[in-house]
Protein backbone atom coordinates (compact mmCIF):
# COMPACT_ATOMS: atom_id res chain seq x y z
CA UNK A 1 0.00 0.00 0.00
CA UNK A 2 1.36 3.34 -0.96
CA UNK A 3 2.09 5.74 1.87
CA UNK A 4 1.21 8.81 -0.17
CA UNK A 5 -2.56 9.43 0.08
CA UNK A 6 -2.80 10.48 -3.59
CA UNK A 7 -1.13 7.27 -4.76
CA UNK A 8 -3.31 5.27 -2.40
CA UNK A 9 -6.46 6.83 -3.83
CA UNK A 10 -5.35 5.92 -7.35
CA UNK A 11 -4.61 2.40 -6.09
CA UNK A 12 -8.04 2.02 -4.52
CA UNK A 13 -9.76 3.39 -7.60
CA UNK A 14 -7.93 0.83 -9.68
CA UNK A 15 -9.08 -2.08 -7.52
CA UNK A 16 -12.62 -0.68 -7.47
CA UNK A 17 -12.52 -0.71 -11.27
CA UNK A 18 -11.59 -4.40 -11.19
CA UNK A 19 -14.37 -5.22 -8.75
CA UNK A 20 -16.88 -3.29 -10.85
CA UNK A 21 -15.88 -5.17 -13.94
CA UNK A 22 -16.58 -8.48 -12.17
CA UNK A 23 -19.92 -7.11 -10.93
CA UNK A 24 -20.93 -5.98 -14.40
CA UNK A 25 -19.92 -9.29 -15.91
CA UNK A 26 -22.11 -11.15 -13.40
CA UNK A 27 -25.22 -9.00 -13.92
CA UNK A 28 -28.00 -8.44 -11.38
CA UNK A 29 -29.75 -11.78 -11.99
CA UNK A 30 -26.78 -14.06 -11.33
CA UNK A 31 -26.60 -16.00 -8.05
CA UNK A 32 -23.23 -14.58 -6.95
CA UNK A 33 -24.34 -10.99 -7.56
CA UNK A 34 -25.03 -10.29 -3.84
CA UNK A 35 -21.59 -11.51 -2.81
CA UNK A 36 -19.92 -9.46 -5.56
CA UNK A 37 -22.02 -6.49 -4.49
CA UNK A 38 -20.70 -6.81 -0.94
CA UNK A 39 -17.07 -6.93 -2.07
CA UNK A 40 -17.62 -4.00 -4.43
CA UNK A 41 -19.26 -2.08 -1.62
CA UNK A 42 -16.18 -2.68 0.51
CA UNK A 43 -14.03 -1.36 -2.36
CA UNK A 44 -16.24 1.72 -2.66
CA UNK A 45 -15.89 2.37 1.06
CA UNK A 46 -12.12 2.01 0.76
CA UNK A 47 -12.07 4.50 -2.14
CA UNK A 48 -14.17 6.96 -0.12
CA UNK A 49 -11.83 6.58 2.83
CA UNK A 50 -8.79 7.13 0.57
CA UNK A 51 -10.41 10.26 -0.84
CA UNK A 52 -11.06 11.51 2.69
CA UNK A 53 -7.38 10.98 3.46
CA UNK A 54 -6.46 12.97 0.36
CA UNK A 55 -8.79 15.75 1.42
CA UNK A 56 -7.42 15.65 4.95
CA UNK A 57 -3.84 15.91 3.64
CA UNK A 58 -4.83 18.80 1.38
CA UNK A 59 -6.90 20.74 3.97
CA UNK A 60 -4.94 20.23 7.19
CA UNK A 61 -2.64 23.21 6.61
CA UNK A 62 -5.31 25.68 5.35
CA UNK A 63 -7.65 24.73 8.21
CA UNK A 64 -4.91 25.27 10.78
CA UNK A 65 -3.92 28.58 9.20
CA UNK A 66 -7.49 29.89 9.13
CA UNK A 67 -8.01 28.77 12.73
CA UNK A 68 -4.87 30.58 13.85
CA UNK A 69 -5.96 33.66 11.90
CA UNK A 70 -9.39 33.51 13.54
CA UNK A 71 -7.83 33.39 16.99
CA UNK A 72 -5.56 36.35 16.24
CA UNK A 73 -8.39 38.36 14.66
CA UNK A 74 -10.62 37.62 17.65
CA UNK A 75 -7.95 39.01 20.00
CA UNK A 76 -7.55 42.15 17.89
CA UNK A 77 -11.31 42.71 17.65
CA UNK A 78 -11.76 42.08 21.38
CA UNK A 79 -9.18 44.70 22.25
CA UNK A 80 -9.86 47.28 19.51
CA UNK A 81 -13.66 47.19 19.39
CA UNK A 82 -14.39 46.13 22.96
CA UNK A 83 -18.04 45.49 23.66
CA UNK A 84 -19.53 43.07 26.19
CA UNK A 85 -22.21 41.87 23.72
CA UNK A 86 -19.58 41.20 21.01
CA UNK A 87 -17.61 38.99 23.40
CA UNK A 88 -20.17 36.19 22.91
CA UNK A 89 -19.45 35.99 19.18
CA UNK A 90 -15.67 36.17 19.78
CA UNK A 91 -15.76 33.43 22.42
CA UNK A 92 -17.73 31.04 20.20
CA UNK A 93 -15.38 31.75 17.29
CA UNK A 94 -12.32 31.11 19.46
CA UNK A 95 -13.80 27.88 20.77
CA UNK A 96 -14.45 26.69 17.20
CA UNK A 97 -10.93 27.73 16.18
CA UNK A 98 -9.49 25.79 19.11
CA UNK A 99 -11.28 22.58 18.13
CA UNK A 100 -10.14 22.94 14.50
CA UNK A 101 -6.57 23.68 15.61
CA UNK A 102 -6.52 20.51 17.69
CA UNK A 103 -7.96 18.29 14.94
CA UNK A 104 -7.98 20.05 11.56
CA UNK A 105 -9.32 17.09 9.52
CA UNK A 106 -11.62 15.01 11.72
CA UNK A 107 -12.34 11.33 11.19
CA UNK A 108 -15.61 11.15 9.30
CA UNK A 109 -15.96 10.84 5.52
CA UNK A 110 -17.01 14.41 4.77
CA UNK A 111 -15.41 16.07 7.76
CA UNK A 112 -12.26 17.79 6.33
CA UNK A 113 -14.25 20.10 4.10
CA UNK A 114 -16.97 20.59 6.74
CA UNK A 115 -14.26 21.77 9.12
CA UNK A 116 -13.01 24.20 6.49
CA UNK A 117 -16.55 25.56 6.20
CA UNK A 118 -17.00 26.00 9.92
CA UNK A 119 -13.64 27.68 10.47
CA UNK A 120 -14.25 30.02 7.50
CA UNK A 121 -17.62 30.93 9.01
CA UNK A 122 -15.92 31.60 12.35
CA UNK A 123 -13.35 33.85 10.67
CA UNK A 124 -16.08 35.76 8.83
CA UNK A 125 -18.04 36.14 12.05
CA UNK A 126 -14.96 37.49 13.84
CA UNK A 127 -14.26 40.00 11.10
CA UNK A 128 -17.93 41.09 11.06
CA UNK A 129 -18.18 41.39 14.84
CA UNK A 130 -17.34 45.15 14.89
CA UNK A 131 -20.35 45.67 12.59
CA UNK A 132 -22.82 43.09 13.88
CA UNK A 133 -21.70 42.82 17.52
CA UNK A 134 -23.20 39.72 19.22
CA UNK A 135 -25.37 38.88 16.21
CA UNK A 136 -22.28 37.60 14.40
CA UNK A 137 -22.60 34.51 16.62
CA UNK A 138 -25.37 33.38 14.26
CA UNK A 139 -22.86 33.04 11.41
CA UNK A 140 -20.63 30.78 13.50
CA UNK A 141 -23.67 28.86 14.73
CA UNK A 142 -24.76 28.27 11.12
CA UNK A 143 -21.27 27.02 10.33
CA UNK A 144 -21.35 24.66 13.30
CA UNK A 145 -24.79 23.35 12.28
CA UNK A 146 -23.52 22.67 8.75
CA UNK A 147 -20.51 20.87 10.17
CA UNK A 148 -22.63 18.70 12.45
CA UNK A 149 -25.07 17.88 9.64
CA UNK A 150 -22.28 16.82 7.29
CA UNK A 151 -20.55 14.79 9.99
CA UNK A 152 -23.65 12.93 11.07
CA UNK A 153 -24.46 11.66 7.57
CA UNK B 1 -120.60 -40.99 102.15
CA UNK B 2 -121.51 -37.39 102.64
CA UNK B 3 -125.05 -36.56 103.61
CA UNK B 4 -124.90 -32.93 102.54
CA UNK B 5 -125.69 -32.94 98.84
CA UNK B 6 -123.78 -29.72 98.26
CA UNK B 7 -120.69 -31.18 99.89
CA UNK B 8 -121.08 -34.36 97.87
CA UNK B 9 -121.32 -32.27 94.68
CA UNK B 10 -118.20 -30.29 95.55
CA UNK B 11 -116.33 -33.51 96.24
CA UNK B 12 -117.41 -34.80 92.83
CA UNK B 13 -116.39 -31.60 91.10
CA UNK B 14 -113.01 -31.77 92.75
CA UNK B 15 -112.48 -35.35 91.59
CA UNK B 16 -113.56 -34.45 88.12
CA UNK B 17 -111.17 -31.50 88.13
CA UNK B 18 -108.31 -33.85 89.12
CA UNK B 19 -109.26 -36.26 86.37
CA UNK B 20 -109.30 -33.42 83.90
CA UNK B 21 -105.81 -32.32 84.93
CA UNK B 22 -104.50 -35.86 84.63
CA UNK B 23 -106.03 -36.11 81.16
CA UNK B 24 -104.52 -32.79 80.20
CA UNK B 25 -101.04 -33.84 81.15
CA UNK B 26 -101.43 -37.18 79.35
CA UNK B 27 -102.56 -35.36 76.24
CA UNK B 28 -99.52 -33.08 76.36
CA UNK B 29 -97.21 -36.01 76.78
CA UNK B 30 -98.75 -37.75 73.82
CA UNK B 31 -98.35 -34.59 71.68
CA UNK B 32 -94.64 -34.23 72.51
CA UNK B 33 -94.03 -37.88 71.69
CA UNK B 34 -95.78 -37.51 68.37
CA UNK B 35 -93.69 -34.45 67.45
CA UNK B 36 -90.51 -36.32 68.29
CA UNK B 37 -91.53 -39.23 66.25
CA UNK B 38 -92.41 -37.04 63.26
CA UNK B 39 -88.99 -35.35 63.36
CA UNK B 40 -87.22 -38.67 63.47
CA UNK B 41 -89.24 -39.94 60.57
CA UNK B 42 -88.54 -36.92 58.36
CA UNK B 43 -84.82 -37.22 59.11
CA UNK B 44 -84.90 -40.84 58.11
CA UNK B 45 -86.71 -39.91 54.94
CA UNK B 46 -84.07 -37.35 54.02
CA UNK B 47 -81.33 -39.85 54.69
CA UNK B 48 -82.94 -42.40 52.54
CA UNK B 49 -83.41 -39.92 49.69
CA UNK B 50 -79.73 -39.01 49.76
CA UNK B 51 -78.71 -42.63 49.76
CA UNK B 52 -81.00 -43.26 46.86
CA UNK B 53 -79.39 -40.44 44.87
CA UNK B 54 -75.95 -41.83 45.48
CA UNK B 55 -77.01 -45.24 44.46
CA UNK B 56 -78.47 -43.79 41.31
CA UNK B 57 -75.12 -42.19 40.35
CA UNK B 58 -73.31 -45.36 41.05
CA UNK B 59 -75.73 -47.33 38.93
CA UNK B 60 -75.12 -44.91 36.03
CA UNK B 61 -71.37 -45.37 36.37
CA UNK B 62 -71.77 -49.09 36.52
CA UNK B 63 -73.95 -49.01 33.44
CA UNK B 64 -71.25 -47.16 31.55
CA UNK B 65 -68.59 -49.56 32.64
CA UNK B 66 -70.84 -52.47 31.76
CA UNK B 67 -71.24 -50.94 28.33
CA UNK B 68 -67.49 -50.71 27.99
CA UNK B 69 -67.09 -54.25 29.14
CA UNK B 70 -69.75 -55.38 26.77
CA UNK B 71 -67.87 -53.93 23.80
CA UNK B 72 -64.63 -55.45 24.95
CA UNK B 73 -66.37 -58.73 25.45
CA UNK B 74 -67.91 -58.67 22.00
CA UNK B 75 -64.54 -58.01 20.41
CA UNK B 76 -62.88 -60.67 22.51
CA UNK B 77 -65.62 -63.11 21.87
CA UNK B 78 -65.32 -62.69 18.15
CA UNK B 79 -61.61 -63.18 18.26
CA UNK B 80 -61.82 -66.25 20.44
CA UNK B 81 -64.54 -67.72 18.28
CA UNK B 82 -62.38 -67.20 15.24
CA UNK B 83 -60.17 -69.90 16.75
CA UNK B 84 -56.70 -69.47 15.44
CA UNK B 85 -56.46 -65.66 15.94
CA UNK B 86 -54.48 -64.61 12.91
CA UNK B 87 -52.88 -61.23 13.09
CA UNK B 88 -53.75 -58.36 10.81
CA UNK B 89 -50.70 -56.77 9.19
CA UNK B 90 -51.00 -53.00 8.86
CA UNK B 91 -47.25 -52.44 8.80
CA UNK B 92 -46.19 -53.67 5.37
CA UNK B 93 -47.68 -52.24 2.22
CA UNK B 94 -45.88 -53.72 -0.77
CA UNK B 95 -48.75 -52.71 -3.06
CA UNK B 96 -48.34 -49.03 -2.23
CA UNK B 97 -45.36 -47.82 -4.16
CA UNK B 98 -42.87 -45.18 -3.09
CA UNK B 99 -43.91 -43.27 -6.19
CA UNK B 100 -47.42 -42.87 -4.87
CA UNK B 101 -46.16 -41.55 -1.54
CA UNK B 102 -43.87 -39.14 -3.36
CA UNK B 103 -46.85 -37.90 -5.35
CA UNK B 104 -48.78 -37.33 -2.12
CA UNK B 105 -45.89 -35.40 -0.65
CA UNK B 106 -45.56 -33.29 -3.78
CA UNK B 107 -49.26 -32.52 -3.67
CA UNK B 108 -48.99 -31.45 -0.03
CA UNK B 109 -46.02 -29.26 -0.87
CA UNK B 110 -47.95 -27.71 -3.72
CA UNK B 111 -50.81 -26.96 -1.37
CA UNK B 112 -48.56 -25.33 1.18
CA UNK B 113 -46.52 -23.36 -1.37
CA UNK B 114 -47.39 -19.71 -1.79
CA UNK B 115 -48.60 -19.25 -5.32
CA UNK B 116 -48.09 -16.14 -7.35
CA UNK B 117 -51.22 -14.62 -8.78
CA UNK B 118 -50.66 -13.10 -12.23
CA UNK B 119 -50.89 -9.59 -10.74
CA UNK B 120 -48.28 -10.42 -8.11
CA UNK B 121 -46.01 -11.90 -10.75
CA UNK B 122 -46.38 -8.71 -12.78
CA UNK B 123 -45.56 -6.54 -9.75
CA UNK B 124 -42.54 -8.68 -8.94
CA UNK B 125 -41.32 -8.40 -12.51
CA UNK B 126 -41.69 -4.64 -12.31
CA UNK B 127 -39.74 -4.56 -9.05
CA UNK B 128 -36.99 -6.67 -10.63
CA UNK B 129 -36.78 -4.33 -13.60
CA UNK B 130 -36.59 -1.38 -11.22
CA UNK B 131 -33.85 -3.10 -9.24
CA UNK B 132 -31.87 -3.87 -12.38
CA UNK B 133 -32.16 -0.26 -13.54
CA UNK B 134 -30.98 0.94 -10.15
CA UNK B 135 -28.13 -1.56 -10.20
CA UNK B 136 -27.08 -0.27 -13.61
CA UNK B 137 -27.14 3.31 -12.35
CA UNK B 138 -25.28 2.41 -9.18
CA UNK B 139 -22.59 0.62 -11.16
CA UNK B 140 -22.22 3.64 -13.40
CA UNK B 141 -22.00 5.89 -10.35
CA UNK B 142 -19.32 3.69 -8.84
CA UNK B 143 -17.58 3.67 -12.21
CA UNK B 144 -17.38 7.46 -12.13
CA UNK B 145 -15.99 7.24 -8.58
CA UNK B 146 -12.94 5.56 -10.13
CA UNK B 147 -11.88 8.63 -12.10
CA UNK B 148 -13.23 11.63 -10.19
CA UNK B 149 -10.67 14.20 -9.02
CA UNK B 150 -10.36 14.18 -5.24
CA UNK B 151 -11.65 17.70 -4.66
CA UNK B 152 -14.96 17.45 -6.56
CA UNK B 153 -16.79 16.88 -3.29
CA UNK B 154 -20.39 17.37 -4.44
CA UNK B 155 -19.92 14.87 -7.27
CA UNK B 156 -18.38 12.39 -4.88
CA UNK B 157 -21.34 12.82 -2.57
CA UNK B 158 -23.86 12.40 -5.37
CA UNK B 159 -22.31 9.25 -6.79
CA UNK B 160 -21.70 7.76 -3.36
CA UNK B 161 -25.39 8.24 -2.54
CA UNK B 162 -26.41 6.72 -5.86
CA UNK B 163 -24.21 3.71 -5.20
CA UNK B 164 -25.84 3.20 -1.81
CA UNK B 165 -29.29 3.16 -3.40
CA UNK B 166 -28.61 -0.47 -4.28
CA UNK B 167 -26.52 -1.91 -1.47
CA UNK B 168 -29.39 -2.05 1.04
CA UNK B 169 -31.89 -3.61 -1.39
CA UNK B 170 -32.57 -7.18 -2.41
CA UNK B 171 -33.56 -8.40 -5.79
CA UNK B 172 -36.93 -10.22 -5.57
CA UNK B 173 -37.16 -13.82 -6.73
CA UNK B 174 -38.16 -14.28 -10.33
CA UNK B 175 -41.70 -15.65 -10.43
CA UNK B 176 -41.96 -18.92 -12.27
CA UNK B 177 -44.51 -18.86 -15.07
CA UNK B 178 -45.22 -22.55 -14.78
CA UNK B 179 -45.48 -22.62 -11.00
CA UNK B 180 -49.22 -22.26 -11.05
CA UNK B 181 -49.84 -24.91 -13.69
CA UNK B 182 -47.27 -27.27 -12.16
CA UNK B 183 -48.77 -26.85 -8.71
CA UNK B 184 -52.23 -27.55 -10.00
CA UNK B 185 -50.99 -30.73 -11.66
CA UNK B 186 -49.12 -31.78 -8.50
CA UNK B 187 -52.20 -31.10 -6.39
CA UNK B 188 -54.49 -33.21 -8.52
CA UNK B 189 -51.90 -35.99 -8.81
CA UNK B 190 -51.51 -35.95 -5.04
CA UNK B 191 -55.25 -36.10 -4.52
CA UNK B 192 -55.51 -39.05 -6.90
CA UNK B 193 -52.66 -40.85 -5.16
CA UNK B 194 -54.23 -40.27 -1.74
CA UNK B 195 -57.52 -41.59 -2.99
CA UNK B 196 -55.96 -44.76 -4.38
CA UNK B 197 -53.83 -45.35 -1.29
CA UNK B 198 -56.81 -44.82 0.98
CA UNK B 199 -58.80 -47.36 -0.98
CA UNK B 200 -56.06 -49.94 -0.66
CA UNK B 201 -55.62 -49.38 3.06
CA UNK B 202 -59.32 -49.36 3.72
CA UNK B 203 -59.76 -52.59 1.81
CA UNK B 204 -57.17 -54.28 3.97
CA UNK B 205 -58.67 -52.97 7.22
CA UNK B 206 -62.14 -54.06 6.14
CA UNK B 207 -60.72 -57.43 5.28
CA UNK B 208 -59.16 -57.70 8.74
CA UNK B 209 -62.46 -56.76 10.35
CA UNK B 210 -64.36 -59.23 8.22
CA UNK B 211 -61.95 -62.09 8.99
CA UNK B 212 -61.76 -61.29 12.73
CA UNK B 213 -58.04 -60.83 12.59
CA UNK B 214 -56.20 -59.63 15.64
CA UNK B 215 -55.32 -55.95 15.20
CA UNK B 216 -51.77 -54.80 15.94
CA UNK B 217 -51.26 -53.35 19.41
CA UNK B 218 -50.79 -49.75 18.20
CA UNK B 219 -54.01 -49.99 16.21
CA UNK B 220 -56.06 -51.15 19.17
CA UNK B 221 -54.41 -48.57 21.43
CA UNK B 222 -55.48 -45.82 19.11
CA UNK B 223 -58.80 -46.98 17.71
CA UNK B 224 -60.22 -49.14 20.50
CA UNK B 225 -61.03 -52.87 20.18
CA UNK B 226 -63.73 -52.43 17.54
CA UNK B 227 -65.84 -49.87 15.75
CA UNK B 228 -68.40 -48.20 18.00
CA UNK B 229 -71.85 -49.40 17.07
CA UNK B 230 -73.48 -47.29 14.37
CA UNK B 231 -70.32 -45.42 13.44
CA UNK B 232 -68.39 -48.02 11.50
CA UNK B 233 -67.85 -45.81 8.47
CA UNK B 234 -66.35 -42.91 10.45
CA UNK B 235 -64.24 -45.36 12.39
CA UNK B 236 -62.91 -46.96 9.21
CA UNK B 237 -62.14 -43.52 7.76
CA UNK B 238 -60.09 -42.54 10.80
CA UNK B 239 -58.39 -45.94 10.92
CA UNK B 240 -57.39 -45.55 7.27
CA UNK B 241 -55.94 -42.14 7.99
CA UNK B 242 -54.00 -43.45 10.98
CA UNK B 243 -52.41 -46.16 8.85
CA UNK B 244 -51.75 -43.65 6.06
CA UNK B 245 -50.14 -41.28 8.55
CA UNK B 246 -47.82 -44.03 9.77
CA UNK B 247 -46.98 -44.94 6.20
CA UNK B 248 -46.34 -41.36 5.06
CA UNK B 249 -44.27 -40.31 8.02
CA UNK B 250 -42.47 -43.60 8.71
CA UNK B 251 -43.86 -44.15 12.19
CA UNK B 252 -42.85 -47.66 13.26
CA UNK B 253 -43.59 -47.68 16.98
CA UNK B 254 -45.32 -50.98 17.89
CA UNK B 255 -47.45 -49.38 20.63
CA UNK B 256 -47.84 -45.69 19.76
CA UNK B 257 -49.89 -45.32 16.59
CA UNK B 258 -48.98 -41.73 15.73
CA UNK B 259 -45.56 -41.37 17.30
CA UNK B 260 -44.33 -38.12 18.80
CA UNK B 261 -46.17 -34.94 17.87
CA UNK B 262 -44.57 -33.08 14.93
CA UNK B 263 -42.84 -29.86 15.95
CA UNK B 264 -43.44 -27.60 12.98
CA UNK B 265 -46.81 -26.52 11.59
CA UNK B 266 -48.03 -27.87 8.30
CA UNK B 267 -49.99 -30.74 6.81
CA UNK B 268 -48.49 -33.29 9.15
CA UNK B 269 -49.34 -31.30 12.27
CA UNK B 270 -52.91 -30.69 11.12
CA UNK B 271 -53.44 -34.36 10.37
CA UNK B 272 -51.85 -35.38 13.67
CA UNK B 273 -54.10 -33.11 15.71
CA UNK B 274 -57.19 -34.29 13.87
CA UNK B 275 -56.34 -37.97 14.32
CA UNK B 276 -55.53 -37.58 18.01
CA UNK B 277 -58.89 -35.98 18.76
CA UNK B 278 -60.84 -38.44 16.59
CA UNK B 279 -59.15 -41.48 18.11
CA UNK B 280 -59.83 -40.17 21.62
CA UNK B 281 -63.49 -40.00 20.69
CA UNK B 282 -63.57 -43.62 19.54
CA UNK B 283 -61.97 -44.85 22.76
CA UNK B 284 -64.56 -43.13 24.92
CA UNK B 285 -67.27 -45.40 26.43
Amino acid sequence: MAADPFARLADRQQSLRTALRALQAAGPGSPDFPALLTTTNDEVEAVMQARRDVEAARLTTPNRAIAAGTTAAALIVAVGWFDAWSLLSLLVAVATAASVLVDPAGRRLWEPRARTTVITAALAATLLTPLLHGWATLITAAGIAWWAWRTQR
Amino acid sequence: MNIDPVKALEGKVERLGKDLKALDSRLENAQTDAAHEQLGLSNQLKDTTRKLGRTNDRVTELAESVHRLERLLVALNRKVRAGETRKADFGNWPEIEKKELAKIFQGQEAYSRKTFTPQEAKDTRKAIAEYDRRAHEAIEAAESLTHLPANAESLWRKHYKQWHAITDKHRPEVPDDDTHAKDTAAKSAGNEAIKRTRQQIRARIEDAVANDLLFPAWFENAMGPAAPPGRADDWLYTATDVVLYRLLHDVTSPADALGPAPAEDGHRKTLYDRLVSECAEYRRP
